[in-house]
């Protein structure tokens, strides 16, 4: 008996690995070819679909597949979101066949759109909780003063909401801001917003697609707790030069690219600038107490590619960006200056062994940084915080065999913060600022994962990933008492490790297919994060800091267990699924009760935080219609987000501040033809969370509060409905045809398109903050108090034109 | 000016600016149910006796409610003050029993402003004991029983940390009006704690005296994690009282100083804790209702109740100011 079930198990495993092929050995050939789109860019991770066989592989980064076929007739499907799906019928006998596709994006042949009734890619994937877009898809969005915002498409998804009214910072799954790992080109973004958030850091002229990830994380990926967003910029085209651009209310854009050897290296560049400060510059006379004040930013993106031979290629890809922001008042002879921005290169270099083996090393270095210079006479004071990153990172992809892909890869970051450093002088006197507190640290990771067809029902994602956090002097930590004097100190001299932090991260995702158009789906993961983003205030403001786990704050962690049924229907013209989670969080920190900023100062700045765990669950529906003149999708999340804090509230537990019960969008396109297109996206949400006075008293003849149970009240609810329209001209002109004589039609090589947008329809006054108003008489000694309900944003139009050529 | 408020300002040139003119509304809002506490308002200088106004918080029930600013009073507090050992039994002392004449020492000495035709009595729990002088260097124990609630807090004075130079000086452009200066050595001891008043002690044309009492200006709480032992001048704007509705508090003179003016000065050395609790005061009075700040309550070290009691060690000064 024993020696059965051995046996049995022995072929289980076999079999598993994929070494035992179920399958009759007959000779196979390989089909094989190239995805490119209409303007001859490949399409990397193009699905790739045998209908017949009921099997599919994924092009490669190069956009390039290889499948491996017996004889016989097939029908292939190729397909990538955004694009119409093209399908070949091919004969395979006696050799390899190379079949290339050429897709056309989707909207550009309105009139024509194809569907074939097969699996598709939210069904058949193993991933879970997993979205990607395409500038496509988010430029046809109605979007706030019409500045195309990536950050606020993805808040329009299931799971994903924003803090308050028009602002970028996102929290996912009732997770914080910080909690997301943002890479633009694999490199980390450490602040993704303009202007308080009013704006994300991202020019949509040069992004190509991006992707959440909100559960199920790949081993790849590592150091933040909730989510993973993926952002591509564009390559330069390999053939044409290209210039496109667009004039809009807030901003202006221009890119332009095209190749340097054609067919082998290429570039594209953007930048992105807003223009208030130059518009009010003449309005603002200079006689002025105020003349001086200004405010702007601008982006520049680069990206560079060379495909050496077949076997190498090479990409560089850069992005700096700043706000700057300037006050003056001359009347008090107060001057404040504050830039704030993020630099990023990267340098990538893939190199493809075979079809089924390539490798992709990625140096980069990202940097954020925040200053802020203020002077009032003799006075003057400074503050710099930031965060510089040395990071490398070499990943794997090995097909194996027709059933397992492994993944690995390794990757090391080399973090300098500058959580604060303060000087200040009066006239001639410097005063004690105390010394400048820096903190270094050593991120690594490795990681191993299997992606396993075990049949056409099952499939399995298993993933470890091993990470670690060194802290590494030169450190002191004060020790404090109650008060916040120091009563001790340690020191840790240069390159001694303070503290390391040793983690293994299991991944683990099943994907059970139900019917041929629908799965269940189900993950587990366990995460560690190693820095976290200490925010005193509930706004995303640029002077939040950055700070690694130290000898005081352990790594964050969380684990996401998720459950998903997944369908499509009627020919895969919709894809629907319902998702739940429950996510546990330990060791999250936060601000302790009564902090200030200027606690950091001669001390270190993690000394005010205090750690605590969170809580957070729910359910999210997603109902998508992919084709077809109509299309968009309705999202809708039920869910709950609390936190403990031994140190606040009294330790009781809490909602947190992005706690949301009931989310609401809806997405709605509709292309009326081909010079119109219109769109509309609504959202309803539950009010967010705030805190309350619940009585108040007097001090020296002042009123004060007292405040209730944090975040025990809510605002009220949230509605908004934002429309967009987009008028395309005929871009065509009349040409003689030279052999016929005929007049014909032909393509402009100059294109223009209008968009108006109108933001808030209805002009809902939404809640951004309340505050309690008491005025006193004085003559009757009597207080009545008000509360009242600020509101942001009434309707706003706007209009962007933009070109191409 | 700190950090927050600057963003606020920030924010408001830029909604305007945009064209985004943020919208306000009265709105009515449910609040959490409060049990009434008892608030401790109370100081003792050097030289002077003890002051301790005895109030209850008023919860919001509504927030559309209109109340007597001043009818919170707590009467017939058995209020104890203990120092090396001694204690000392504190009286009820009303405005309403005051003659009329001695009102203005009365506001003098409490810094609460009242005058014959005030709408409202104030009380304050002192010693009546011309004896009785606070001192350098001892420390306070105050002990407060009422209905049934026992309520205690700690002070000390701190030693005297007097100004090296006090002076006047116009601002910018602004003609005639400017701060208060002021030269201070701190002492080489990290943990000390300061607050500055100051009372125009010159009246207006129609005689009447242009501040009653010292004030302090906004944000009068510092201590010396910056200048640990250090010479530097610090800029003074000139405080109002709360609520006031008088002309130079209302116009371009609000805040300043003005060339003719004599102005007395107090200086104060105190403890953490009563820094704690100023400096908390002075950010919830910048922060209520603020998007940016994260609320939240005083830093009391009262035990059993809410407020501050707070012993100073005084430097007094005069500036005559001239152009």
């Amino acid at each position: 008996m024993v020696k059965l079930l051995l046996q049995i198990s022995l072929i289980l495993s076999l079999l598993l690995m994929g070494f035992v092929s179920p399958l009759s050995a007959q000779k196979t050939f390989s089909v094989w070819g190239k995805v490119i789109d209409e303007n001859g860019e490949s399409l990397p991770g193009a699905t790739i679909f045998i209908v017949e066989k009921q099997k599919g592989a994924n092009a490669n980064e190069n956009g390039e597949y290889n499948i491996k076929l017996k004889p016989g007739k097939y029908t292939i499907e190729c397909s990538y979101v955004g694009y119409n799906k093209q399908v070949k019928k091919i004969k395979l006998n006696g050799g390899d066949k190379k079949v290339n596709f050429y897709l056309v994006s989707t909207g550009v042949m309105i009139d024509e759109v194809q569907v074939t009734g097969t699996q598709d890619e939210n069904v058949e994937s193993v991933r879970i909780s997993e979205i990607s877009l395409n500038m496509k898809q988010i430029n046809e969005i109605p979007q706030f003063l019409g500045e195309v915002d990536i950050i606020k498409t993805i808040q329009f998804l299931p799971g994903v909401s924003s803090a308050t009214e028009g602002t970028s910072g996102f929290y996912v799954r009732g997770g914080s801001p910080d909690q997301n790992l943002i890479l633009l080109d694999g490199s980390t973004i450490y602040n993704s917003s303009h202007l308080f958030g009013f704006f994300s850091i991202f020019n949509s002229t040069s992004v190509d697609d991006i992707t959440l990830i909100k559960g199920g994380m790949p081993a790849k990926y590592g150091g933040r707790l909730s989510s993973v967003l993926e952002i591509n910029q564009s390559s330069g085209s390999k053939t044409d030069w290209n210039v496109k651009g667009s004039i809009g209310t807030i901003s202006s854009k221009i890119s332009f690219g095209g190749p340097i050897i054609k067919n082998k290296m290429s570039f594209l560049f953007s930048a992105r600038r807003t223009y208030i400060d130059i518009l009010l510059a003449p309005i603002i006379p200079k006689s002025s107490s105020f003349s001086g004040s200004s405010y702007f930013f601008y982006d520049l993106n680069l990206k560079f590619d060379y495909q050496i031979n077949k076997k190498n290629s090479i990409a560089l890809s850069g992005y700096y960006g700043i706000d700057k922001f300037n006050f003056n008042n001359s009347d008090i002879g107060f001057n404040m200056q504050i830039p704030w921005g993020n630099a990023m290169a990267s340098l990538q270099w893939l190199h493809t062994f075979n079809e089924n083996f390539f490798i992709k090393t990625m140096v980069n270095y990202s940097h954020y940084e925040f200053s802020f210079i203020g002077s009032q006479n003799e006075f003057e004071f400074k503050l710099l915080s930031g965060i510089n990153d040395f990071n490398f990172r070499s990943d794997g992809f090995y097909k194996l065999n027709s059933r397992n892909i492994l993944r690995f890869g390794i990757q090391g970051t080399y973090h300098y913060f500058t959580p604060s450093s303060v000087s200040a002088r009066s006239g001639e006197t410097q005063f004690d600022t105390g010394d400048i507190q820096h903190m270094y640290g050593l991120e690594t990771g490795a990681y191993i994962s299997d992606e396993f067809d075990l049949s056409e029902k099952w499939k399995f994602y298993t993933g470890l990933r091993f990470s670690s956090f060194t802290q590494f002097g030169e450190f002191t930590r004060y020790i404090k008492d109650d008060l916040g004097s120091t009563v001790d100190s340690k020191y840790w001299g240069k390159g001694e490790a303070v503290v390391t932090y040793p983690r293994l991260e299991p991944r683990v995702s099943i994907r059970f297919k139900t019917t041929k158009n629908s799965s269940i789906k189900a993950a587990y993961t366990l995460n560690y994060q190693y820095i976290q983003l200490a925010s005193i205030s509930t706004v995303s403001l640029p002077t939040d800091v950055w700070i690694p786990s130290s000898d005081k704050i352990k790594p964050q962690q969380s684990q996401q267990f998720n459950l998903g049924y997944f369908f499509n229907f009627n020919k895969n013209m919709f894809e629907a699924s319902v998702e739940g989670y429950y996510k546990i969080m330990n060791n999250l920190v936060e601000y302790a009760e009564g902090s200030e900023p200027s606690d950091d100062v001669n001390d270190n700045p993690d000394n005010q935080l205090v750690e605590g765990d969170g809580e957070t669950y729910g359910i999210e529906f997603f109902l998508k219609k992919v084709t077809g003149k109509v299309n968009g999708w309705i999202g809708y999340t039920y869910s709950f987000s609390n936190r403990q804090f031994p140190d606040i509230n009294d330790g009781n537990p809490y909602p947190a501040k992005y706690d949301r019960r009931h989310d609401v969008s809806v997405i709605v396109n509709y292309t009326i033809n081909k010079k119109w297109q219109i769109g509309g996206a609504f959202v309803y949400a539950t009010g967010n969370t705030i805190t309350l006075p619940e009585s108040r008293y007097v001090i020296e003849g002042r009123i004060v509060n007292e405040y209730g149970q944090r975040n025990s009240s809510r605002m009220s609810d949230f509605n908004r409905l934002d429309f967009t329209a987009t008028f395309t001209p005929r871009n065509m002109k009349k040409k003689i045809n030279p052999v016929t004589g005929e007049k014909e039609y032909v393509p402009r090589r100059f294109k223009s398109k209008w968009n108006f947008s109108i933001y808030n329809v209805y002009n809902q006054a939404n809640p951004y903050f309340i505050f309690f108003e008491n005025s006193v008489d004085s003559q009757k000694g009597t207080i009545s108090t008000q509360a009242k309900q600020v509101s942001l944003f009434p309707i706003l139009p706007a209009i962007t034109w933009s070109f191409e050529f | 000016m700190n950090k927050h408020s600057i963003f606020i300002i920030y924010l408001l040139l830029l909604v305007v600016s945009m064209g985004m003119i943020a919208c306000q509304k009265n709105i009515s809002i449910e609040v959490p149910p409060a049990e009434s506490q008892i608030v401790v308002d109370g100081f003792i200088e050097n030289g002077g006796l003890p002051f301790i106004m005895l109030t209850r918080s008023a919860s919001y029930f509504s927030t559309t409610s209109s109340d007597q600013l001043y009818n919170a009073f707590v009467h017939d507090a058995l209020v104890t003050l203990t120092v090396d050992g001694n204690n000392f039994i504190l009286s009820e002392l009303c405005s309403s029993n005051i003659p009329d004449s001695l009102l203005p020492i009365f506001s003098e000495l409490t810094g609460i402003v009242v005058t014959p035709d005030s709408p409202f009595d104030i009380c304050i729990y002192t010693l009546l004991n011309p004896t009785f002088q606070g001192e350098v260097g001892k420390t306070y124990f105050l002990k407060v029983e009422v209905d049934g609630r026992t309520l205690t807090a700690t002070t000390s004075i701190p030693q005297i940390v007097p100004f090296d130079s006090v002076w006047f000086e116009v601002q910018g452009t602004l003609d005639s009006l400017g701060w208060a200066f002021a030269i201070i050595s701190d002492p080489d001891t990290l943990g000390n704690a300061y607050r500055w008043f100051a009372r125009r002690i010159n009246h207006y044309p129609n005689g009447q005296i242009k501040d009653p009492t010292y004030i302090a200006p906004f944000n009068s709480a510092n201590d010396d994690r910056f200048f640990n032992g250090l010479t530097f001048e610090f800029p003074n704007a000139r405080g109002e009282l709360p609520f006031s509705d008088k002309e130079d508090d209302k116009n371009i003179e609000e805040g300043f100083f003005k060339v003719g003016d004599t102005i007395a000065v107090k200086g104060c050395s105190n403890d953490l804790n009563t820094f704690l609790f100023f400096r908390s005061y002075y950010q919830e009075l910048a922060n209520q209702g603020s998007p940016f700040a994260s609320p939240a309550s005083l830093r009391s070290n009262v035990e059993g109740g809410l407020g501050v009691w707070a012993g100073y060690g005084v430097y007094l000064d005069t500036i005559i100011a001239t152009n």
